[in-house]
């Protein structure tokens, strides 16, 4: 029954998403301007490469593969956001009620929600790659396909359950939205999204220390574009699982409790 | 009797909405409490049509959202089949469906069918049986030839009935309908109320509760009703055995030309007389200013003393209408509204 939920709950979602073929091409479209955009953000500073630590292993780093894998994983962690914002808006369409009022397990459905979110803009992905390969020669360094791979597997779980506690976040609190916008600007400077995690202040590595997205930026970049192995990057990736794990448990709780508050206070229908 | 032989049954069912409020952003909090339900005790039997009636405000939502496990009561119990709605939640789900007036609860964006395939999913409806119970639900509702449209191409009665579709996906034992005709067309809600008390109630023998205002609903509809005024249920039985014990008695309706304050008087001294309205009335016979009387009296034999009074009083009589209370008078009477 779980994974019947997971999976109407994604159909649903993306059914709803790709509402008009329009849609598509945007969700392409937009993000083809993006990569670009930050090519040229880049390009006065003339540097062509940049240079990354990990476990006192420095590794030399494509400059533009560099910002744009920023870009990307950055696209995805919004793309969770938005996960979160589907489930506000069941709440203003009044249909969240619908859902709850149905004995399907919570947890099967904000999985499948933040699944279909992870499909839906799965297509911005894309545009991303697609003005690389088009437009800006990226140097890419691969040793390793299965620590690249693993390396995108683990990004995307740790993001797609960090989605899930953005979802249970939004049926606790009427706030959820205005709470995950704040973070967005923050959640850039403390990835070592723009720029490389060693240039961070020792006081403030242990903020970006919390957030799977440095993690997952470590890690792919160095696999895509440093040439890592797995036993490089071994240390960022066991981190990634554990904190996938982690949200998935903190989702679990979560959505539980905000069950339980909405039913108290009434706030099911409130928006 | 034990809860396990009413479909429904509510005890001492208390629910407070509580509201903080700041002077200003950095004023201090007060907190209010509003009573929604007191202390609310009432039962459904199976296979009964139910109706909570009274005016907006009065808790009817709020006990229906307990019953169907969306809200939580302050205090008090109510169980579903014998499961306590809050400590078996997941089993009163399962056997519960509400159906809410308005276009709320419903996917625009997805066909008709396409919602209700979710909805079976989530209900865990069987695989095999989900086609087939979609295509007859859409059949028995009207809305096959539009099952393939997006719901935000549907009229208001189509989404109505749409979520009458969705509200009997999971073939529920006990359906909770509120304010299901909000909004309608006289001819849909008409058919709507048909199809409630026809199929839902007779042929499938579920249990209903209704909420609504409309007093014609519940009296066309309903076994049982049961009056809820500010929180408190003030009244509960038979519409038939309710009215027959309303204090208010019959009402006549005496349409009257060359009526004197003199005559008006008299009436409202007469014995039998408990109430006298008079209320303008658009009209006039051979040059005459007609009167409209509304005079309450205990039974219906007290008509021949008001009319004999009126012409010893010389007033003219054009016509009488004699009817006993309705569940508007009954409504005005439990309510105050």
């Amino acid at each position: 029954m779980f994974w019947r939920i997971v999976a109407a709950e994604a159909r649903k979602n993306i059914k709803q998403f790709f509402f008009t073929t329009r849609t598509v091409f945007w969700t392409v479209a937009l993000p083809l301007g993006n990569g670009l955009y930050l090519y040229f953000l880049y390009l006065p500073f003339a540097a062509k490469s940049v240079s990354l630590e990990l476990n006192a292993s420095w590794y030399t780093l494509d400059l533009v593969g560099f910002t744009l894998i920023g870009q990307l994983l950055y696209t995805f962690y919004t793309m969770m956001l938005l996960a979160g914002a589907a489930f506000e808006r069941e709440r203003e369409q009044g249909t969240l009620e619908a859902v709850l009022l149905a004995p399907a397990n919570r947890l099967a459905v904000i999985l499948g929600g933040a699944l279909a979110s992870a499909i839906n803009y799965i297509w911005f992905l894309f545009g991303i790659l697609l003005s690389w390969v088009a437009f800006v020669a990226v140097k890419i360094v691969v040793n390793d396909p299965l620590a690249l791979f693993t390396s995108i597997a683990l990004s995307y779980l740790s993001l797609v359950t960090l989605g899930m506690c953005f979802e249970s976040l939004f049926v606790y609190s009427r706030r959820g939205g205005m709470y995950a916008t704040m973070l967005q600007e923050p959640i850039m400077f403390f990835s070592g999204l723009v720029f490389p995690l060693q240039a961070m202040p020792l006081a403030l590595l242990s903020v970006s220390y919390l957030i799977p997205l440095t993690f997952a930026l470590t890690s792919l970049r160095l696999t895509l574009l440093g040439g890592a192995v797995l036993s490089d990057v071994a240390t960022p990736l066991m981190i990634l699982a554990l904190m996938t794990l982690l949200f998935f448990a903190l989702s679990t709780w979560l959505i539980g409790q905000a069950e339980r508050k909405a039913k108290r206070k009434a706030t099911l229908t409130q928006f | 009797m034990s809860k396990h032989n009413f479909a429904v049954m509510a005890r001492q069912l208390t629910r407070d909405y509580i509201s903080t409020k700041r002077s200003h952003i950095v004023g201090r909090k007060t907190t209010t409490v509003i009573r929604a339900l007191d202390n609310v005790d009432f039962e459904i039997l199976e296979g009964e049509l139910f109706a909570l009636l009274g005016p907006n405000g009065a808790g009817k939502t709020t006990t229906v959202k307990i019953l169907c496990t969306l809200l939580e009561p302050t205090s008090g119990q109510a169980f579903v089949k014998g499961f306590d709605v809050v400590k078996d939640s997941a089993r009163v789900r399962r056997i519960v469906n509400m159906v809410a007036g308005g276009e709320r609860m419903l996917y625009y964006r997805l066909t008709g069918r396409e919602n209700l395939e979710y909805f079976a999913a989530l209900y865990d409806v069987p695989k095999g049986e989900i086609k087939s119970r979609v295509n007859s639900l859409l059949e028995l509702m009207g809305l096959d030839d539009r099952a393939d449209d997006e719901v935000e191409k549907y009229s208001k009665g189509m989404k109505q009935r749409l979520q009458v579709c969705r509200g009997l996906i999971n073939n529920p034992e006990v359906l909770f309908l509120d304010e299901p005709t909000l909004g309608l067309d006289v001819n849909i809600a008409k058919d709507l109320r048909r199809f409630i008390r026809e199929k839902i109630v007779e042929e499938q023998g579920k249990t209903v509760l209704l909420t609504t205002h409309y007093m014609y609903e519940a009296e066309e509809l309903c076994d049982r009703v049961g009056f809820l005024s500010k929180g408190k249920l003030v009244a509960v039985g038979r519409s038939e055995e309710l009215k027959r014990k309303a204090p208010t008695g019959f009402s006549m309706e005496v349409l009257v030309t060359r009526l004197t304050d003199e005559a008006l008087e008299g009436l409202k001294k007469l014995e039998p007389v408990k109430k006298v309205l008079t209320t303008a009335y658009e009209g006039e016979i051979e040059d005459e200013k007609i009167d409209r009387l509304i005079v309450s009296v205990d039974s219906d034999l007290a008509a021949p003393s008001v009319l004999n009074y009126l012409s010893i009083m010389r007033c003219r009589v054009v016509s009488v209408n004699i009817r006993g209370p309705t569940l508007e008078d009954l409504f005005m009477l439990y309510t105050g509204e």
